[in-house]
């Protein structure tokens, strides 16, 4: 990180607009109690799956990355490109089954900023 | 103009991102007042490459940030009588906002340190009250939801006068809205009366924001120039790239995948380093901008010894159904409500400012 | 803007299963939801029971997330029409019909649906999404029932379970929304498990889906809901609805809004 200092910066102001490449969604993954829980790779398999149900191989082929998975709660973070969030999204809405058993994804937060997620003053308990 | 249906699919709601970049000591550099226009936060984080044992000093910064208060089932003419203006409105900077309502569902109300008093009502509530106020920007054509402001510190608004009789008519006859509320003051002497005792007849509730302390081992961190928001190929990384790998930080996201990964192909932006230790303090609760100040200033003065690091950010979260964003800006809730900032701390003192909204947001200032 | 409601919650399931319904409704953040009771005149002789009071059967209603306020829980009647004769008793003013908090219509035929849409006193008009459309929708009865304040109803649950009839689902609400253009639609589950169930965000963005935009979308779990209880207030009243606010003070100096812009609010 060491670098010769640069001379202080002149100011700069850039406005980007609905420029976000990326859309960010928390999900957990609610089963049936006693249901095997997946692994992360099925958890990806899962959401690859939705997509192909509802939108096809283009959906299937969506870039769609697993950021954190957690076993144990069953939620995620996943990224996809800004032009698919609609796509996804409705996609884990209309799945209805894991391993023929019922499932429902619960989006709990959606933002064009990661950084947004890690602090969400809807799920806050101050007291 | 109808768009059709399979386009929709592919849009994506509005947003904003504001990049600003400067110098902390610049006379005219505006960054301590963005923190001080945008009022209601809920968590502020910082983040220290290089650094495994916080100073004295900002541990101190930090068990400062102090109490704020929880009042319950707390009427809003309360907050228009002239007792509490001249007991705390007056007298510094006093900060009220509705807890557990949601601004796209609910009636919200908010108190400004600048002595306004913003109410953002659906349109049943708002023809009861009927107190005038605009609709709101992002209501439709319908207008569903309107937005009343009231300047309490007006000249206009003294106890005698009808405009003060008639708020306080109707909020207290005409319609009563109750909430419960985080309340916070600030003020630079010492004297008067605090809001514990103030309401102590209500139910109030005096809280601490947690502190949460961590130590990041081999963290990859970008390689950022400050005068290079926009960074270079092969030198520096671009003000985006900082803000999504911090997102990732701050989530606890794995930053090491590869490009043929089958789960993540997210990766720490080009170039980087590994650096040992990082230390991230988090903090949590209805944080004044006031202490931020403090705490961007003491951030500053870690640079006034040499230090390993190179950089260090500051994340402030705002709450996600304020009326307001910075200043009076209207702000909603479509699919999320965020509206945040970060500052990147450059060793010579050189700052980057990000400012995000979402859908119903006005650009930042 | 209005909090979130699913107006379609099957009323016939058993009262443990209901209770986890409302459970699973109120933690995903609806504030309101209507029991649906259906009654199907093709199957023999039907009766309009009274509907269920909802405080009976549950004595404490669960809490909606992050609120401090319990869910609202409304009646609704659903009559399924397959022959003109059966709306007679629509028109006809029977006792335990005024009863219902909501009362929707469901069309088997054009000629009922055009009915449903131009002269039936109802608040909701469903929309079939588990077959193919047996009709054509015109523009001149949905404009129509626009006009008159009444909305037109989709669910969801059936594209969850059935991926044939997430087809018909899809496809007839595009086909809905060329002519309606967007206005005047609720989203409703249906559900009959707290799995089958989806959050107003979530059911929201599958408005998307079914050629909405952003803010109809929205408004279809939200504004559009209020609206249609709205709608159903002013009918049980007939002449429009006065909210009387007793005030702890004499008589003569109670206050009751006017009606007049009680109605403007359920045309909004």
């Amino acid at each position: 990180m060491a670098r010769a200092e640069p001379p202080a910066a002149t100011f700069e102001r850039r406005v980007l607009r609905s420029a976000a490449e990326h859309h960010y969604l928390r999900v957990r993954l609610e089963l049936p109690d006693g249901g095997a829980r997946p692994s992360v790779a099925q958890f990806k398999q899962l959401v690859v799956s939705a997509l192909r149900e509802l939108h096809g191989e283009v959906g299937a082929a969506l870039p769609v990355d697993v950021l954190i998975y957690e076993e144990k709660t069953l939620s995620a973070i996943l990224r996809v490109i800004s032009s698919g969030l609609v796509k996804l999204w409705s996609a884990l809405t209309l799945l209805g089954f894991y391993q023929n058993r019922r499932c429902a994804f619960r989006v709990l937060q959606t933002s064009p900023f990661l950084l947004a997620l890690s602090g969400n003053s809807r799920e806050l308990v101050l007291d | 103009m109808s768009v059709p249906p399979l386009r929709r699919l592919r849009q994506v709601p509005r947003h904003l991102l504001v990049c600003e970049k400067g110098h902390a000591r610049h006379a005219r550099s505006r960054h301590a007042a963005h923190v001080q226009e945008h009022a209601y936060n809920c968590r502020v984080s910082f983040l220290i490459p290089e650094c495994g044992i916080l100073p004295e000093v900002l541990k101190n910064t930090i068990a400062d940030v102090g109490e704020y208060y929880l009042v319950r089932n707390l009427s809003v003419h309360e907050l228009v009588a002239h007792e509490f203006i001249d007991a705390f409105v007056k007298k510094g900077s006093c900060y009220a906002l509705t807890y557990n309502t949601k601004i796209d569902q609910d009636n919200t109300a908010a108190l400004l340190p600048n002595g306004k008093l913003i109410l953002s009502v659906d349109k049943d509530t708002y023809e009861e009250l009927g107190l005038q106020g605009r609709p709101s920007q992002y209501s439709g054509k319908k207008v569903m939801r309107y937005i009343i402001t009231i300047d309490l510190t007006d000249s206009g608004f003294h106890p005698d006068s009808k405009k003060h009789n008639r708020v306080l008519w109707a909020l207290k006859e005409k319609k009563p809205l109750e909430f419960d509320f985080l309340l916070a003051w600030y003020n630079t002497g010492a004297e008067g009366s605090t809001l514990m005792s103030y309401f102590s007849k209500n139910q109030i509730q005096a809280l601490k924001p947690k502190i949460t302390f961590n130590t990041l081992r081999d963290l990859q961190c970008p390689v950022l120039q400050s005068n290079e928001l926009q960074g270079k190929p092969d030198e520096s990384c671009s003000t985006e790239e900082l803000f999504e790998w911090l997102g990732a930080v701050l989530n606890q996201v794995s930053l090491d995948n590869k490009s043929s990964s089958f789960l993540s192909t997210y990766c720490c932006p080009q170039p980087n380093t590994i650096v040992e230790k990082a230390f991230l303090c988090t903090i949590t609760g209805f944080i004044i901008p006031e202490k931020i100040i403090q705490l961007l200033e003491q951030l500053c003065c870690y640079f006034g010894e040499p230090k390993l690091a190179y950089w260090l950010t500051l994340t402030v979260h705002g709450f996600a159904d304020s009326p307001v964003s910075w200043r009076e800006s209207e702000h909603g809730f479509h699919k999320g409500g965020e509206n945040l900032y970060n500052f990147v701390i450059f060793r010579n003192l050189d700052y980057w400012l990000q400012m995000a909204v979402g859908t119903n947001d006005d650009c930042p200032p | 803007m209005a909090g979130f409601a699913d107006l379609n919650l099957p009323q016939g399931l058993d009262k443990k299963s209901l209770q986890s319904l409302l459970e699973a409704a109120a933690h995903l953040g609806y504030s309101a939801v209507a029991l649906n009771h259906v009654v199907d005149f093709k199957e023999k002789k039907q009766e309009i029971v009274k509907p269920v009071s909802p405080s009976e059967l549950f004595p404490s209603l669960p809490i909606v997330q992050g609120t401090s306020k319990r869910i609202k829980v409304l009646t609704r009647l659903t009559l399924i029409v397959s022959d003109p004769s059966h709306c007679n008793l629509l028109r006809s003013t029977s006792a335990n019909i005024r009863l219902y908090d909501i009362i929707a219509v469901f069309p088997k035929t054009e000629k009922l649906f055009h009915i449903a849409c131009t002269t039936l006193d109802v608040d909701l008009v469903c929309i079939n999404v588990t077959e193919k459309l047996p009709f054509y929708f015109r523009r001149p009865p949905v404009n129509m029932a626009i006009d008159r304040g009444i909305y037109f109803e989709l669910l969801y649950t059936h594209a969850i379970k059935d991926s044939t009839m997430r087809r018909y689902t899809i496809s007839n609400a595009i086909s809905l929304m060329q002519i309606c253009k967007g206005k005047n639609i609720v989203i409703s589950s249906a559900a009959e498990r707290p799995l089958e169930l989806r959050g107003p965000y979530d059911v929201a963005n599958l408005g998307l889906l079914f050629g909405l935009s952003e803010s109809e979308a929205k408004a279809a779990v939200s504004t559009n809901c209020r609206a249609t209880m709205l709608h159903g207030e002013t009918r049980k009243s007939a002449c429009g609805v006065v909210y009387t606010v007793k005030k702890p003070r004499k008589v003569e100096e109670e206050e009751a809004t006017l009606p007049a812009c009680k109605k403007a609010k359920t045309q909004a």
